[in-house]
């Protein structure tokens, strides 16, 4: 290994420049890396809800004399009987919708801001059955808790809540979910709920919010103008069942509007585009990179063979084996790989600790360093081997020829 | 002309010392045709590079056409060398990718001359060396003899004062390295200075004057011309 | 002499074509990977008005929570109240000020054979048009005596115009939204600030409105907002008045002032304006009321994504190692040019001339780098675009002025001639000989 390193000093300036590029393809790997992971890890996430399965609708009318509240029961009974739904509700929002309504609760009454941020589902006792979502205490709404919101005046808010797991936990650390049934929470400062069930997980409509995983079900139906419906088909059925229900809808009352169908996984597609988008876009960017880069070794190690053709063939000559001409370039490709690799991970962390602290990202796994550096290794092993190969095949009578 | 005092060249790596040329001297008078002989490694090289301005030396004193270029920066040597000498080199060394024409027309570019002069040298270097035809070949379109030719066009095309010419019929059959001398002999006669390193004997004999050079000194001086050995 | 020096490097190009199509390869994919990102930054981080986002002042005033700020460390809601928001509106300290907030509405077309449809709704004050500066085809806004007397007019887009009118000049008659007649006072050109910098709560490059309508009209009919609506303090009551009583911010306040004396004395009058209400028992934080110009607005509203700013970092990192990449290349090349340099130099080429030759040579690369570079940023927009889906507000994002395209060929000429320094220097150190082993 001697004489490859004092000869790779000998000729320093474009094996520098092959193990910059490698260490900063190696930063920029590991980043990327990083990014995907934390975008992946947030795309895993469920939201609680049965997705394959779901799909919103609205009406929005433009009748003054809009009667509202019979307006929705005739639609929610025009859509639980239709063949092929499971269930519907009147609701505000849903989850990864990214529009919704929040609120803050807090375990005593009064003007403190000790109130726990958490999103809001009005929906009557169809909502634990039509989202899909588990009850793992307390019971579900029942009809006589369900109460009309009168926009010119009466109850601001119902008796009874549903609360998400999380979001108990966020007002109770110390209790169980079944302890925490029955007990009393205040809303808009003092005005009391009981919570009468605990649901496992149901997100936030948010996906970026911290709390995404604090939501309550209001026993509340608010219609104006606009009304959004959820729908819950059976497996399978959703596709065609979408058209039908826009349909029947439409043709039932005309003064109105039908629009924005959308499957769940749409609103989920929709929420994580821009996520997704970066994925892509960082996985392209990153393997563009590292082509580039053994591109660029190719060339480097190709160059350094025709200017040494005479080198090695008097290497040859003097009795070097072809495996031992194919090992000089191997190994010589694996030292300068190593400097790079090696500043490479140290630019990564830093750059890595500067974009924690600008953007906000959670820093690197420890294990993406030495994977990123052992990727990078095997392509300049690779990316020598056509050039190194090449040397081999020098023929020793190459040293008595001149050039 | 060309006058070396006391010239010495050193070549210093980390262990050794060479000395290429020690206490080298020489005058050459306008319009003299010098050969110059030695076994290699004798310091012709050497000696041409330096009379050529195309390398510095350790100490001594040099100065070309009645100027000491002892002292002058790399821009200044690079116009000397493009005004008053005419390089031919063993291998040629015309531009393979440029024609006749081109080659001819690359030390013209340096000098700056518009390209009405350019074209008019040219075209008159090239009838010179009877190449007129060829403007538009390539190098490789050519013989060897035709290619030296070339060469020689390119070195006078500048009007130098005087030629270096570095074994010119070196990469030549015997044929075509006699016509490549005549041609030289015919420079010579009408006033260009010449100097030329050789190692074949029968070509160092047609020079007017005939120097020896071994182990980086002048040892032999040929003829009855003017000698000035040592000092 | 430059002419003689393009004409060896188009040579020298030619000569080592494979060595030269990597360089400009190299070159090229740096540039459209850079390009593209800085592309999408420089039309999000673009000025959207750019004669006028100077004097155009976006309103913030603290009446917030006293317990916590509207968004740490200290800053005041980035919308205004009802309460506030007719009260500066009245007041009329500004040259011109415009209050408004977002609503669709659905838009019954006259013509029987034609569904109903929803369109992206403006209430506004009257100023909007002459502050914001929106281009005409047929009309105008409307005047302020439209918004005292709760008149239903309307200012429709082209496009409405288009679908219900056929195109032809609509000022004067009328569209029926929510059961509501308006007569159109004017039809807007095409007119598409980007970002949609008077109100960045929902999409910063969304599309501008559909139709405007006076907001005192708006708010008679009890329109809710579309946009964010953000409160500190319980409404109290279920009603519409309760809740424009209240401290929620929904609305966006804007007003045009012309000098800095013009903006110390507005800054006053806020200020003013907040110690009153204080006397009131609202506004109970300190006084921090801002006045931020429209580039100033942008910045504090953070409209360019992180995620851009992620990708142009790597994006200029991937310049840079496509840079390297140039320059290894270009060493590789010096180096089999040895012979020609040296040659050239015992000819009389002083170091000035090879170091011109070799920089000309390496721009053209970079020229010839950064057109193709432009093709290739064209396609990575493209890609975007498909990443993203095809929404209207990317059609501008992705779209490439004359400005970009000149600073990607500009760019990639620099950036070659940064590359080719080194390599060039190398070039210049080639000592002239008279034994030239090979051309």
């Amino acid at each position: 290994m001697g004489p490859i390193w004092r000869a790779l000093l000998r000729n320093k300036s474009s094996y520098v420049l092959i193990a910059l590029q490698i260490a900063l393809t190696m930063a920029l790997m590991v980043n990327a890396i990083a990014i995907i992971q934390e975008r992946s890890r947030l795309m895993g996430r469920p939201s609680g809800v049965d997705e394959e399965n779901i799909f919103q609708i609205y009406s929005s009318s433009f009748d003054p004399d809009l009667e509202y509240q019979s307006m929705v029961a005739a639609d929610l009974d025009l859509i639980r009987n239709h063949p092929g739904v499971v269930d519907a509700v009147l609701t505000n929002s849903m989850p990864l919708r990214q529009g919704g309504w929040s609120q803050g609760l807090a375990i005593a009454p009064g003007d403190n801001s000790d109130a726990v941020g958490v999103a809001i589902y009005f929906v009557d006792e169809h909502g634990v059955g039509t989202f899909g979502i588990d009850l793992i205490a307390g019971r579900n709404f029942l009809p006589t808790d369900v109460r009309w919101f009168d926009p010119d005046g009466g109850p601001r808010w119902p008796e009874t809540i549903i609360l998400s797991n999380a979001m108990a936990m966020a007002l109770f650390p110390e209790s169980t979910a079944a302890e925490v049934i029955g007990r009393v929470a205040y809303i808009e400062n003092n005005l009391p709920v009981t919570i009468i069930g605990i649901i496992d997980r149901m997100q936030a409509p948010w996906k970026e919010w911290s709390g995404v995983e604090r939501s309550m079900l209001v026993p509340m139906k608010r219609g104006d103008d606009f009304a959004r419906y959820v729908v819950r088909t059976e497996t399978g059925y959703r596709d065609e069942v979408i058209p039908q229900i826009e349909k029947a809808l439409a043709d039932r009352d005309t003064g109105r509007i039908i629009d924005g169908a959308q499957t769940m996984n749409d609103v989920r597609a929709a929420a994580y585009l821009e996520d997704s988008a970066m994925i892509k876009l960082l996985v392209f960017i990153v393997s563009l990179l590292t082509a580039i880069t053994s591109l660029g070794i190719v060339g480097l190690a190709s160059f350094s063979v025709a200017r040494r053709t005479k080198q090695i063939g008097t290497r040859r000559a003097l009795g070097a084996t072809r495996r031992s001409i194919l090992r000089y370039f191997m190994l010589e490709n694996f030292l300068i790989s190593t400097v790079g690799v090696l500043g490479g991970a140290v630019l990564a962390v830093a750059i890595n600790i500067w974009m924690v602290q600008i953007f906000a990202l959670t820093p690197i796994a420890w294990y993406v360093v030495p994977v990123a550096m052992l990727a990078l290794w095997i392509v300049g092993q690779l990316a020598v081997l056509g050039p190194a190969r090449r040397a081999s095949q020098v023929s020793p009578a190459t040293a008595t020829r001149s050039i | 002309m060309l006058s070396m005092q006391n010239i010495s060249m050193v070549y210093r790596t980390e262990t050794v010392e060479t000395h290429a040329l020690r206490d080298f001297s020489l005058d050459v008078e306008e319009g003299e045709f010098v050969s110059v002989t030695g076994p290699s490694g004798s310091g012709k090289t050497t000696f041409l590079n330096i009379a050529g301005l195309l390398e510095g030396f350790t100490s001594g004193r040099y100065s070309l056409d009645g100027k000491d270029t002892t002292q002058l920066d790399d821009a200044s040597r690079s116009r000397l060398r493009n005004e008053k000498i005419g390089f031919i080199f063993q291998s040629f060394n015309l531009i393979p990718e440029l024609d006749i024409f081109d080659n001819v027309d690359v030390p013209l570019r340096y000098r700056g001359f518009d390209s009405a002069e350019r074209r008019r040298r040219i075209d008159s270097v090239l009838d010179m060396v009877g190449l007129a035809s060829r403007k538009k070949h390539l190098p490789s379109q050519l013989s060897g003899g035709q290619q030296q030719r070339v060469a020689i066009a390119r070195a006078l095309a500048g009007e130098p004062r005087f030629l270096l010419a570095d074994e010119p019929t070196g990469n030549l059959d015997s044929a075509m390295a006699d016509s490549v001398m005549e041609l030289l002999e015919d420079i010579n006669s009408k006033g260009t200075t010449i100097i030329m390193v050789t190692h074949e004997p029968s070509l160092a004999a047609r020079a007017r004057r005939n120097i020896f050079v071994r182990d980086g000194q002048l040892s032999v001086e040929d003829a009855g011309l003017k000698v000035a050995i040592g000092s | 002499m430059l002419r003689y020096y393009v004409k060896l490097g188009a040579l020298s190009i030619r000569r080592n074509s494979i060595l030269s199509a990597l360089m400009v390869a190299a070159i090229a994919t740096g540039i459209g990977a850079c390009m593209t990102i800085v592309n999408i930054n420089y039309v999000m981080g673009g000025d959207p008005i750019p004669h006028k986002s100077k004097v155009l002042y976006h309103v913030q005033l603290d009446s917030w929570d006293p317990l916590e700020a509207a968004r740490e460390p200290d800053f005041p809601p980035s919308q205004v109240t009802y309460r506030d928001g007719t009260a500066l509106l009245a007041a009329a300290e500004a040259r011109r000020q415009v209050l408004s907030y977002r609503s669709s509405r659905v838009v019954e077309p006259a013509e029987r054979d034609q569904l109903p449809f929803m369109v992206n709704g403006r209430s506004t004050s009257a100023d909007f048009f002459t502050m914001f500066d929106t281009p005409f085809l047929y009309g105008a806004g409307w005047g302020a005596s439209a918004d005292e007397g709760q008149e239903h007019v309307a200012v429709i887009t082209k496009e409405i115009n288009e679908r219900l009118f056929g195109g032809r000049n609509s000022v004067g008659r009328f569209i029926v939204m929510n059961g509501d007649s308006y007569r159109i006072s004017g039809v807007m050109n095409s007119w598409a600030p980007t970002p949609k910098f008077y109100d960045v709560n929902n999409q910063s490059f969304g599309d501008a409105e559909e139709v405007y309508f006076p907001l005192s009209v708006s708010i008679a009919k009890e329109i809710s907002s579309d946009g964010n609506t953000n409160c500190w303090k319980p409404v109290g009551e279920n009603s519409y008045q309760a809740f424009l009583n209240s401290e929620c911010v929904w609305l966006q306040f804007w007003v045009e002032l012309h000098s800095v004396e013009e903006k110390e004395a507005y800054m006053l009058f806020l200020d003013a304006y907040a110690e009153t209400q204080k006397a009131l028992g609202r506004f109970a934080r300190p006084i921090n009321n801002r006045l931020s110009n429209v580039m100033q607005w942008m910045a504090v509203e953070e409209v360019v994504d992180d995620d851009i700013q992620v990708l142009l970092g790597l994006a200029v990192l991937f310049l840079i190692v496509c840079l390297l990449n140039t320059i290894g290349l270009l060493l590789a090349k010096i180096m089999r040019r040895c012979g020609d340099i040296s040659l050239r130099r015992a000819l009389g080429a002083s170091r000035s001339a090879i170091f011109s030759q070799y920089i000309v040579e390496a721009g053209l690369i970079g020229l010839t780098g950064g057109l193709f570079g432009v093709a290739l940023t064209w396609a990575g927009l493209q890609g975007i675009r498909g990443l993203y889906g095809n929404s209207g507000f990317l059609e501008r994002l992705v779209s490439m002025d004359w400005v970009m395209v000149l600073a990607a060929v500009g760019l990639a000429v620099v950036a070659a001639l940064g590359a080719a320094l080194y390599p060039t220097w190398r070039a210049c150190k080639i000592q002239p000989a008279s034994q030239l082993n090979s051309l």
